[in-house]
Parts: structure tokens; C-alpha cells; sequence
């Protein structure tokens, strides 16, 4: 391998990269901590309620069979609750686990054995590919490379399946994507939208464009009077996300192009609002207008998805870049030289990854690597040109290692590998670098 | 290493928790379960049918309830009380891990463009067919509509065709491909089908005596290699001698050992990539491995930056603002800095050799004539300027 880390940069690394890896399945877990709390409290409550009831008989001298048959009603509802404790601890028990499985693998890295430390490389590179395949919707592709490179996938009872931060949440964005690709129901994809997002408001505005979405779609196939109508109807769960107005608000900002912006309050002078209908009607006559294309331009669809993918990361606690994107960008920058860029390519490395095709167009946009001091390799070789095979120019100017210029004499020449010049052997002069 | 101690201390704890609280739980549940059970048998039993509840039974009945009620408040707010570590879990993780891991170069260069993410795609392929994951490559043109041509491929699927063969131990395909590119083999210096051969003769060894004429005829095959791999062959037929007695517990045991194969495979690689103009490491590999060292050290760099609030000194957006040091093997070009002005030269600032053998950049060149003489900051030597003499790496 040609780039070795020291143990300190890999726990550096590890800082930097693994949050998403813990933090995912951590997110899972305080879920279901909430949910399992939340099935025991309303258990406990029915259990309470009846025994409040089984002791109210109590008071008044009731006859045995009453308090038989009250008993059983507690003997079913404590058997409820056994039941629902057991699976809420389980599902609870389960999740801890699978973030216990990640930590274990992550603290593989530090593995005095240089194959396992390298085996474990290859394994961070291969499950941050697998993330960045999912988040691109690369579905069969991850899951295969997930198998291959033993860091299985699909089932989060696998050692290793911890490793895939994205997956559950590509799960449903993926599903959302599907009924959106079909653009012709918006429904579902904005019930799953919803639902997503509906935890944590304050988080986006996702619904609010879903509604909008919802409502143009309807305008498109020239339902006027539906769209006016769940316009109103839907604006109410709205209405806590965007600044007080009328239920009439998305439909105006959407007439005023700004459905796209998040929560932009309605700069609309409450007069307008008894022309909402003629604005609505008019919709279609106007198709023209720049507005009104913007809104109707399928383009929405694609800009909806990019939101709610990006939603779903944060919701997850993802950022919006895969850590492997970012990760090559930067190993990229670092190795980007002006020689990987050279017109004629007579400077390209066959090593070099910026010099290979494809890297060498991703890296275009890419800052350059810093380079405070000079660093010579010899271009016959390969090799650093130092104190050891010191640099030697040629009288053309161009400078070859001292060692790679004996290996190429003959007799006393030399030919120049670039210009095809021949020389003598004692024409070439050192050159001294600082 | 101490980073996932801490964030797995906390989670054994809600592990342990999460065992305690599910075995009470179950268990106290059962024994209330037991005990109504009882109560309820001994309600129904027929003596009392029919009769109104007597005091005592009242009580007990009573008493019950209480039971009931304080056990199932007990478990939820117990349940409640494990919160508090597993909200500890999450602290951990955030107070050993950075939350934020930001596009340190440019933030979202790739993302919005569409042809960019289509070029990493080609990437991952090229790197996928590289690493001998075909099956993975394949899957991935199909999902994401790209077209590989067959050229790109072809030599991929040779070269780990051969691979795998010379894996299970079998050499034929190998030699195969030696001979029908045995000319430039040899102009790279590879002696990869002389050992290819040597490997079979080996193998012949380890027969056994039985084996012995074949492996003396398949000697011939060294014919070619005489010159240049004298001592090998050498050591080859002296290992003839021992075959009787067993290779085993002869001078000659080195020649059985497994990690030939090993390196054939390596040779192999090494050489057939070089012939087909590949690195012999992945390329995204090796900018993967090389972002692993480079992202941490930059996020810091950034933050300190942002701490300061000098902004500017990230004027340079087309150079990251510190050296990352990845090792001389990640050297791939020349990369001269002017000692003098310590920026790397270019095509307009090239750099310049002066008589006395010092190189500095032109720019610095010219600010350091002085009277339409040139002194070298390095060496008293005085000289004219144009005789500086421009050099190329």
C-alpha cells in the first residue's frame, strides 16, 4: 500500500469519519428506548385502570362472582403488559447490540497484526462505498459489494451489518422515491415524507413543499375546485410550521412562486386573499408567466427528492455528503500536482491516481496539494532524486537522477528519454536543491 | 482507540441495564401473575359462589391491588431511570467523535453536478474490476445505466482470470500470457515466465523421483533464461541430486516453500499492469487512503481558521492551505518549491539553474538581480542573470 497511516493518524481518522457509524444505530436506539417507554407507560395506565375499577367494586360489598370476573379483566391486561414489556426490551436490547457490534469492529483498527490492521482498511473503504452506493440508490450494487467484502448487509443480526449507517434510511427514502418517480400519485410519497419529518418540525419544511407538490399536481390535471378544497383542509398541520396566516397560505405562496422556499411567509396583503380562486383558475391561462412555469416544471419533482433526501440524513443524523465522497475529494487535493494536468500529458504518471481517467476529471474542480518543499522524483526511474542519486541536468535542461543516467549509458553516451538528444555522460551537471 | 473504550463503557452499561430490567420485569410480572392467578382460583372455588365478598377476603382483595399497582409504577418508572445512560451513549458518542465532517475542499463540488457523480461511478467500477469484484462492477453498470465498453474491460477480465488460476496453483494460463507477450516482458526486465517456469519445475520436484525425467525435460525450457538467471538455474539442477533422498531435509527445502506462490502473484500483477499501462494499486484506493490521512489534518487546519476568523488565509482556493505528508511512495511528479519565495514554480514561473548549480524560480531570479548582477543567495559565486538556464524535472 502506498500510503501508510501511523496509529495516531488512524484514531484521528476514525474521529473524523465514524460518527455516522455510531450515531445511526444510536438514533435507533433512543427510538425505540422512547417507544418501548411509551408501550409500558400506556400499559401500566390499563392495568392501573382497572384495578382502580376491581377496587371501586371493592368498597361496596360485591359478590364474589363480580370480583372473579373483574379479576380476570386485571389477569388479561397484566398479561398485555408482560407481553408488551418483553418485545419493547427486546427490540430496546437489540438495537444496543447492533451499536455494540459496530464499536467492536471500529476497535478492530488498532490490531497489532499488520494483516488484520490492513484487512480492516480494506474494509472502511469497502463500507463507505457501500454507503455512498446507497445514498446514490445503488441498491443490489451495495448489498452484493456488502457480501463480497464480508461486511453483510441486510440483516442487522450480522456482525458487521452495523457498519452501514445509511441503509435504514436509504430503506424509506428509496420506497418514497419509487412513488415519486411515478409523479402520478404524490400521496404516498408524502405520507412517508410526512411521517419522516412530523417528529421534529422544526426541522423542515418538507411537508409544506409536499403539500405544495400535492396541490400542483392537482392543478395539472385540471382538478381546480380538489385543489382549492385540501388546500384548506390539509393547511391546518401546516400552520404550525410556518408563520400564522390564513389556511389559504400555501396556495398563496405558491401563486407566488415561493413553494420552493422554506417557510417564506406570505408577503400577500390579506386583500388578496378573497382572489385566491381567481388566481387558482387562472392558474392554467397563465402557464406562461415565469411563476407559474417554474411551479409547473417537473423539475419540482426532482428538487422534492433532493429535500427529502436530505431531511431524511438529518434526521438520521447524516450529513449530506457520503464520507467517502468527502474523503476522496480531499485525498485527491492531496496528490493533485499541476504535472497530472500538462496539455500534452507527457508529464503523467502511470502511478499517479490523478493521472488515471476517470480521477483525473473527478479531481479537475479540486484544489492543488501544498507543497513548501520540493520533492524530485527521477522521471526514468521513479525514484527520489536526493543527497543518495542526486538530480543531474542534461544540456537541453532537462534533469534525470544520477543513478537512472548510469543505467541508461552506453559507452559514454547518453540519450535524453524526452528529446531524443544525445549527449556525453560528463556533460551532465549537477544541480543543487535547497 | 480510547475514544471507542469510552462510547462502549457507556453502552455496556445500558446493555446491562437493558438484562437486569428485562429479567425483573419478567419476573415480576410472572409472580403477580401467580399470585392473582391464586386469588382468583380460590375466589372461584365453589364454597364462595354465590356469596357476597367477607371482610377478610376484602382486605386481601384490597391489599392485592395495592400490590398490583405499586409493582407496575415500579416498572415503568424503572424502565424511565435507564434513560438517563442511554442519553449517555449518545453524549459519548458525541463528545468523542466529530459530528461535523465537512466537505474541507469544497463543499459539494461533485454533488450538484450530475456528470461529476457519473464519473465516480466510473471510478468505482474501474476500481471494482480492478480488485477482481466483477460481479459487483457488472451490478453496478446495470443499476447505474453506464456503458463499459469491452476494450476497457477485457484485460481486467484476463488478467484476473489468470490470477485466480495461478491462485488454486495452476500455472498454465499464466504461462499462456507470458510467452504470446514475451517480447515486452523483456523489454521491462520482468523475469515473470522464468519464474512461471521455475514454478513448475518445482512442482515437478515435489513429485518425487517418479516425476524426475519430466522435470529434466522440462528443463529445457531454461534454455532462454541462461544468461540472466544463471545462479537460479543452478541451484534448480543441484536440487536434482537430493530428489531421492527427499527435497525435505535438503539444502534445497527453500525452493518447496508456499510463499513462492505468493509472490508469483504479486510479480504478476506488478508486471502485467505495467504492461497494460495500469498502476498496480488501484487508484481510488490509493486517493482513499491518502484522503484518510488528509481529511483529519485539513478539518483542523479549517477549524483553527474559522476560529481565528482570518478567512483570508484560505485565499488560495486552488491549493489546500497546508502540506499533507503522505510518504515518499505517494510521489508521483517533481514538484519544485523555490526556496526563495517557497511556492511551487510553474510554467511562467519556471525554475532556473544558476552556474553554480543552485536552482531557484525565475521570479526570484529577477528579484534578486541587483545592478544587472546576480548574486546566488546560496554561494558567493557573483554571475550575469541570463546565464541562468531554465531546467525541466
Amino acid at each position: 500500500m502506498a500510503v501508510q497511516e501511523s496509529a495516531a493518524q488512524l484514531s484521528m481518522t476514525l474521529k473524523v469519519q465514524e460518527y455516522p457509524t455510531l450515531k445511526v444505530p444510536y438514533e435507533t436506539l433512543n427510538k425505540r428506548f422512547r417507544a418501548a417507554q411509551k408501550n409500558i407507560d400506556r400499559e401500566t395506565s390499563h392495568v392501573t385502570m382497572v384495578v382502580a375499577e376491581l377496587e371501586k367494586t371493592l368498597s361496596g360489598c360485591p359478590a364474589v362472582d363480580s370480583v372473579v370476573s373483574l379479576l380476570d379483566g386485571v389477569v388479561e391486561k397484566l398479561s398485555v403488559l408482560k407481553r408488551k414489556a418483553v418485545e419493547s426490551i427486546q427490540a430496546e436490547d437489540e438495537s444496543a447490540k447492533l451499536c455494540k457490534r459496530r464499536i467492536e469492529h471500529l476497535k478492530e483498527h488498532s490490531s497489532d497484526q499488520p494483516a488484520a490492521a490492513s484487512v480492516w482498511k480494506r474494509k472502511r473503504m469497502d463500507r463507505m462505498m457501500v454507503e455512498h452506493l446507497l445514498r446514490c440508490g445503488y441498491y443490489n450494487t451495495a448489498v452484493k459489494l456488502a457480501r463480497q467484502s464480508g461486511i453483510e448487509v441486510a440483516l442487522p443480526s450480522v456482525p458487521g451489518a452495523g457498519a452501514l449507517p445509511g441503509r435504514q434510511c436509504e430503506h424509506e427514502a428509496k420506497t418514497a422515491r419509487k412513488s415519486r418517480a411515478a409523479s402520478g400519485s404524490p400521496r404516498e410519497s408524502e405520507d412517508l415524507g410526512v411521517e419522516a419529518v412530523r417528529g421534529r418540525p422544526e426541522l423542515s419544511c418538507l411537508e409544506f413543499s409536499l403539500r405544495i407538490q400535492e396541490f400542483i399536481e392537482l392543478i395539472r390535471q385540471n382538478k381546480r375546485l380538489d385543489a382549492v378544497r385540501p388546500a384548506e383542509g390539509t393547511c391546518p398541520p401546516v400552520q404550525g410550521l410556518l408563520p400564522p396566516d390564513r389556511g389559504t397560505m400555501a396556495a398563496e405562496s405558491l401563486l407566488l412562486g415561493f413553494g420552493d422556499v422554506l417557510g417564506v411567509p406570505s408577503r400577500l396583503s390579506h386583500g388578496q386573499d378573497g382572489d385566491l380562486g381567481a388566481h387558482v383558475l387562472s392558474l392554467e391561462a397563465h402557464q406562461d408567466s415565469i411563476v407559474l412555469v417554474d411551479l409547473l416544471d417537473p423539475a419540482r419533482w426532482r428538487m422534492l427528492i433532493q429535500q427529502f433526501r436530505y431531511d431524511n440524513y438529518r434526521l438520521h443524523q447524516l450529513g449530506n455528503n457520503s464520507v467517502f465522497t468527502l474523503t476522496l475529494q480531499a485525498g485527491l487535493s492531496a496528490i493533485k500536482t499541476p504535472q497530472c494536468y500538462k496539455e500534452d500529458g507527457s508529464s503523467k504518471s502511470p502511478d499517479c491516481p490523478v493521472c488515471s481517467r476517470s480521477l483525473n476529471k473527478l479531481a479537475q474542480p479540486l484544489p492543488m496539494a501544498h507543497c513548501a518543499n520540493s520533492r524530485l522524483v527521477c522521471k526514468i526511474s521513479g525514484d527520489v532524486m536526493n543527497e543518495n542519486n542526486p538530480p543531474m541536468m542534461l544540456p537541453n535542461g532537462y534533469v534525470y537522477g544520477y543513478n537512472s543516467l548510469l543505467s541508461i549509458r552506453q559507452d559514454d553516451k547518453v540519450v535524453c528519454p524526452r528529446t531524443k538528444e544525445v549527449f556525453h555522460f560528463s556533460q551532465a551537471e549537477k544541480v543543487y536543491i535547497m | 482507540m480510547e475514544q471507542c473504550a469510552c462510547v462502549e463503557r457507556e453502552l455496556d452499561k445500558v446493555l446491562q441495564k437493558f438484562l437486569t430490567y428485562g429479567q425483573h420485569c419478567e419476573q415480576s410480572l410472572e409472580e403477580l401473575l401467580h399470585y392473582v392467578g391464586q386469588l382468583r382460583a380460590e375466589l372461584a372455588s365453589a364454597a364462595l359462589q354465590g356469596t357476597p365478598l367477607s371482610a377478610t377476603l376484602s382486605l386481601v382483595m384490597s391489599q392485592c391491588c395495592r400490590k398490583i399497582k405499586d409493582t407496575v409504577q415500579k416498572l415503568a418508572s424503572d424502565h424511565k431511570d435507564i434513560h438517563s445512560s442511554v442519553s449517555r451513549v449518545g453524549k459519548a458518542i458525541d463528545r468523542n467523535f466529530d459530528s461535523e465532517i465537512c466537505g474541507v475542499v469544497s463543499d459539494a463540488v461533485w454533488d450538484s453536478r450530475e456528470k461529476q457523480q457519473q464519473i465516480l461511478q466510473m471510478a468505482i467500477v474501474e476500481h471494482l474490476y480492478q480488485q477482481g469484484m466483477l460481479s459487483v462492477a457488472e451490478e453496478l453498470c446495470q443499476e447505474s445505466t453506464l456503458n463499459v465498453d469491452l476494450d476497457f474491460k477485457q484485460p481486467f477480465l484476463e488478467l484476473n482470470r489468470i490470477l485466480e488460476a495461478l491462485h488454486e496453483q495452476d500455472l498454465g494460463p499464466a504461462l499462456e500470457w507470458a510467452v504470446s507477450h514475451r517480447q515486452r516482458l523483456l523489454e521491462l526486465n520482468s523475469s515473470l515466465e522464468f519464474k512461471l517456469h521455475r514454478l513448475h519445475f518445482i512442482r515437478l520436484l515435489a513429485g518425487g523421483p517418479e516425476k524426475q525425467l519430466e522435470a529434466l525435460s522440462y528443463a529445457r525450457h531454461f534454455q532462454p533464461f541462461a544468461r540472466l538467471h544463471q545462479r537460479e538455474i543452478q541451484v534448480m539442477m543441484g536440487s536434482l541430486v537430493y530428489l531421492r533422498l527427499g527435497l525435505e531435509k535438503s539444502p534445497y527445502c527453500h525452493l518447496l516453500d508456499n510463499s513462492h506462490w505468493a509472490e508469483i502473484c504479486e510479480t504478476f500483477t506488478r508486471d502485467a499492469c505495467s504492461l497494460l499501462g495500469l498502476s498496480v494499486e488501484s487508484p481510488l484506493s490509493v486517493s482513499f487512503a491518502s484522503g484518510c490521512v488528509a481529511l483529519p489534518v485539513l478539518m483542523n487546519i479549517k477549524a483553527v481558521i474559522e476560529q481565528r476568523q482570518c478567512t483570508g488565509v484560505w485565499s488560495h482556493k486552488d491549493e489546500l492551505p497546508i502540506e499533507i505528508e503522505l510518504g515518499m511512495k505517494c510521489w508521483y511528479h517533481s514538484v519544485f518549491a523555490c526556496p526563495i519565495l517557497r511556492q511551487q514554480t510553474s510554467d511562467s514561473n519556471p525554475p532556473i539553474k544558476l552556474i553554480c548549480g543552485h536552482v531557484i524560480s525565475r521570479d526570484a531570479l529577477n528579484k534578486l538581480i541587483n545592478g544587472g548582477k546576480l548574486k546566488c543567495p546560496y554561494c558567493p559565486m557573483e554571475q550575469n542573470p541570463a546565464d541562468g538556464k531554465r531546467i525541466i524535472f
